[in-house]
C-alpha cells in the first residue's frame, strides 16, 4: 500500500464515521463521481462497514470468562518459588562456600585432641632418629669394638653435637 | 548458557577454596632449605606403613601445650618449622627403595647438605645429613633402608641433638622399633 492508498483510506474511514468536514466530505465525493475505483472503494467500505453492524458479538460461556480471567492471576509469579529462579539459586548456593571459606581463612585452632596426636607424632620422628643413631653405633661396634663405637658415636645425636661443633670452628 | 556459567563458576571457586590451604602448607614447606624431596616409592610398595606430616603451625600449638610441664621441651619445639616422615613396608624387593636412597643421596650432596653419619652394609644402610647456613642447622634429614622397612624423616628447622637426648625421655611413646 503507498502514501495515496493510505491517504484515500484514512478519508474513506473519515467519511463513514462522520469525522470529515462538510466541505471535505462534498470533495471527496465530487472526486468520486470522476474517479471510479475511488467511488467502488467507498462502496466496499460502506457494505463492509454495514455487515460489521449487523454481526451479533457472542457471550463466551461463563465457565470460559472465568478460566480465561484465571490466566493473568496465575502466570503472576509466586514470591515464594521466586527463589527458585537461577539468580536466587546461584545467590543460595553460594552461601555455604562463603561459609566454607570464612572457615578455611580463619586460622586452624586444632583440638587438644589433635595436638596431643601431634604431640605423639613428633615424638615418633624423634624415636627414628634415635634409632638410625643406635643402628650406627651397632655397626661401629661390630667393626671396631665398644669401646671405640662408644669414643666416637654411641648415638647420633653425639655424631651431630660433633658436626655442629665442627661447623662453628671453621666459622671461628 | 548462563547457568552453566554461573554451575561452572560456581564449582571452580569451590575447588579453589578447599585446595588452597593443603596447597599452601604443602609449598610452605617445600620452600624452606631445609626440606628434603623423598620421591614416591608408593608406585612400588604400596601407601606409606607411616607418614607424618607436621607443619610449623601446628608445631606452634604442640610447643605451647608442652611450655607449662616442659620449657625445655617447648623451646626445643619451637625452633622446628616442620617434621615429617614417610616409612614403607617392604616385601623382598628393596631394589626400589635402595634407588630412591641413593638418589636422594645425589641430590643432597648437590644441594649442600653434609653428610653426619652414613652405615653402609649388604642389609642395612643408613644416612644421616644436616643442612647449616651459618653455623646454624636449617634441616636435618635420616634414611634408613634394611630388609623390611624404608625409613625417610626430615626435620625442618633447628634440632639441637644435645636438647633433643634430654626431652627425648619425657615423650612417653610406644614405637615398635626393629633393633634385631
Amino acid at each position: 500500500m503507498n502514501e495515496y492508498d493510505e491517504k484515500r483510506e484514512e478519508r474513506i474511514n473519515a467519511l463513514l464515521d462522520g469525522e470529515l468536514s462538510p466541505d471535505d466530505a462534498d470533495r471527496l465525493k465530487a472526486e468520486a463521481t470522476d474517479d471510479h475505483e475511488l467511488a467502488r472503494a467507498i462502496i466496499e467500505a460502506y457494505q463492509l462497514q454495514q455487515a460489521m453492524d449487523t454481526v451479533n458479538v457472542e457471550r463466551a460461556p461463563d465457565s470460559l470468562r472465568k478460566k480465561l480471567r484465571a490466566i493473568p492471576a496465575e502466570q503472576k509469579p509466586n514470591p515464594f518459588f521466586a527463589i527458585f529462579q537461577p539468580r536466587w539459586a546461584a545467590a543460595l548456593a553460594s552461601i555455604p562456600l562463603v561459609i566454607i571459606a570464612l572457615t578455611l581463612i580463619q586460622p586452624d585452632t586444632p583440638t587438644e585432641r589433635e595436638v596431643a596426636q601431634a604431640r605423639e607424632e613428633m615424638a615418633i620422628a624423634f624415636a627414628y632418629l634415635d634409632r638410625a643413631g643406635v643402628i650406627t653405633g651397632r655397626q661401629i661396634e661390630s667393626k671396631v669394638g665398644q669401646t671405640m663405637a662408644d669414643a666416637v658415636t654411641g648415638s647420633v645425636n653425639k655424631a651431630i653435637q660433633s658436626q655442629n661443633l665442627t661447623s662453628k670452628e671453621k666459622e671461628v | 548458557m548462563k547457568h552453566l556459567k554461573m554451575n561452572r563458576f560456581l564449582a571452580g571457586l569451590f575447588c579453589l577454596l578447599v585446595t588452597l590451604p593443603v596447597i599452601a602448607q604443602e609449598d610452605e614447606l617445600k620452600d624452606l632449605p631445609g626440606y628434603v624431596d623423598f620421591g614416591d616409592l608408593s608406585v612400588t610398595y604400596g601407601e606409606p606403613k607411616l607418614t607424618i606430616n607436621l607443619g610449623g603451625t601446628m608445631l606452634n600449638f604442640v610447643g605451647m601445650m608442652s611450655s607449662s610441664e616442659s620449657p625445655e621441651t617447648s623451646e626445643l619445639i619451637s625452633k622446628l618449622k616442620g617434621i615429617r616422615v614417610q616409612i614403607y613396608s617392604m616385601d623382598e624387593n628393596v631394589d626400589a627403595a635402595r634407588s630412591q636412597f641413593s638418589e636422594t643421596k645425589g641430590n643432597l650432596k648437590s644441594s649442600g647438605w653434609e653428610p653426619v653419619v652414613q652405615v653402609n652394609e649388604d642389609d642395612e644402610q643408613v644416612l644421616v645429613y644436616m643442612k647449616m647456613d651459618k653455623g646454624n642447622m636449617e634441616g636435618m634429614t635420616v634414611m634408613v633402608v634394611d630388609d623390611e622397612e624404608a625409613v625417610f624423616v626430615n626435620i625442618i628447622g633447628q634440632l639441637n641433638p644435645e636438647e633433643l637426648g634430654r626431652v627425648m625421655d619425657q615423650f612417653d611413646v610406644d614405637v615398635d622399633l626393629d633393633m634385631d
